[in-house]
């Protein structure tokens, strides 16, 4: 599963990354965390609230930064 | 990356997920919560007092004591208020998301959405770092240039949280002064960058990148009563704890001008009677870079020694609403042209709502 994390560099973006690879890490599956902090890539996406985190291309959360506990939900999900 | 200033950004951060959440969870602590919080707050100003004529053993009337019991008071009072309104506010906000306002305002030409941009603004979380993502999101997905900048005027400038501080230090007029004259600088703001077409002078990019309106399937966000309140206590551990020591600050230059200036000193140089206080008050605001929380105290302490309401209203406008951040960060999407255009308009608008209170008051 490709899990991008969206966010131009605030601690919280960082945060939601940390969260991300930790939930990866919990699954014991392998998927691929991507960071995207390009205004332009963000945009061309529809994020309008950082951070944000997409499953496979799909913007599941926007805005708020989610627990490793919620992001493992959303992978076995 | 470099750490992108963050600290207007009012949105909450890691909810804990825990086993399913009972009463206590589900928010029942708040039964015994607010009648506590409401208890302490009380007796606060007694318990300052007290603190400082036995513990320090002060004269409350003079300078040194009359300070620091000012600072005791205000401390523990504003931190409670920041609190209380912080979880009000951050509970409110989960109902109200960036892409209904989009929405909303996507739909509206005209000078009814500039006003109603300018109206979401006050209620809406607004950080710096999403600036930019919004902006092109609103402009793309049809908000007309105006009203995004009505939104983008008002969003920092009426912040929600200085607003129910205001209600709760000084009462509803000078709350509902505040919100009126800012929704009226965004209304106008936005309405004259609309007329004035500035649409060439977003740099190019920002209508060049291929934008797939489609695959914006906003994650709908249901979130029940539990979960919403859990993020307005995380939006209180997380705003009171990067903004107390501004506060402090805050607080302690408010003690010592309510100590130690004289009580008619400020309506000397901040008074009605001189046409330069307010354009002087906005070139000191504008660098100033203050979270809204941690301007209150001192709009407190500069209105109790006589300076005009105007006056004090524009400083503190300029402090909350231009930020220097801000306007480095929109760079990337505005031109000069525009950038200087924005603050412009802001800025005189700021400076007439002071004058105009200044005249009336």
């Amino acid at each position: 599963m490709l899990i991008e994390v969206f966010g131009p560099g605030c601690a919280k973006c960082q945060t939601l990354e940390k969260h991300a690879l930790q939930a990866v890490a919990k699954s014991g599956e392998t998927h691929q965390v991507v960071k995207i902090s390009d205004y332009a890539a963000m945009a061309a996406r529809g994020v309008m609230s950082t951070p944000a985190l997409a499953l496979d291309g799909q913007i599941k959360v926007q805005g708020r930064v989610v627990s490793a506990d919620e992001i493992l939900t959303l992978i076995q999900g | 990356m470099p750490e992108i200033p963050c600290s207007t950004c009012e949105s909450p951060a890691q909810p804990e997920t825990g086993p399913s959440p009972g009463f206590w969870r589900k928010g029942g602590w708040l039964l015994l919560a607010l009648p506590l919080w409401f208890l302490v707050y009380h007796y606060l100003e007694p318990f300052a007092n007290a603190l400082t004529t036995r513990l320090f053993g002060l004269d409350l009337n003079s300078h040194l004591g009359s300070a620091i019991a000012f600072f005791f008071f205000d401390s523990p009072k504003v931190v409670m208020l920041l609190a209380l309104v912080v979880l009000g506010v951050t509970f409110m906000q989960t109902f109200i998301t960036a892409e209904h306002t989009r929405d909303v305002l996507a739909k509206r030409a005209g000078a009814w959405g500039n006003l109603l941009a300018a109206l979401f603004g006050i209620f809406t979380p607004f950080c710096s770092c999403s600036a930019i993502p919004l902006f092109i999101g609103f402009v793309r997905v049809g908000v007309p240039l105006g009203a995004t900048f009505s939104y983008l005027v008002s969003a920092p400038m009426v912040n929600e949280v200085a607003l129910f501080m205001l209600l709760a230090m000084f009462g509803w007029k000078i709350a509902l002064i505040y919100a009126g004259t800012g929704v009226a600088i965004a209304f106008i703001a936005g309405w004259v960058i609309g007329k004035l077409k500035m649409e060439k002078h977003l740099e190019p990019w920002v209508m060049e990148i291929t934008f797939n309106a489609q695959a914006v399937a906003a994650a709908e966000q249901r979130m029940s009563f539990s979960e919403r309140l859990e993020l307005g206590v995380q939006g209180v551990k997380d705003i009171v704890g990067k903004v107390w020591p501004y506060l402090l600050v805050g607080i302690g230059v408010g003690a010592f001008i309510h100590g130690f200036v004289p009580a008619e000193f400020m309506a000397k140089f901040m008074g009605s009677g001189h046409w330069w206080s307010v354009p002087l008050a906005v070139l000191i605001g504008v660098p100033l870079y203050s979270n809204a929380a941690g301007v209150i105290p001192i709009v407190q302490a500069l209105l109790g020694k006589g300076a005009a309401l105007g006056t004090t209203l524009a400083f503190m406008m300029a402090v909350i609403g231009l930020s220097l951040p801000e306007t480095i960060i929109l760079r990337k999407v505005l031109k000069p042209r525009l950038i200087a255009i924005f603050v412009g308009v802001v800025a005189i608008g700021i400076v007439l709502v002071g004058y105009l209170f200044n005249f009336i008051m």
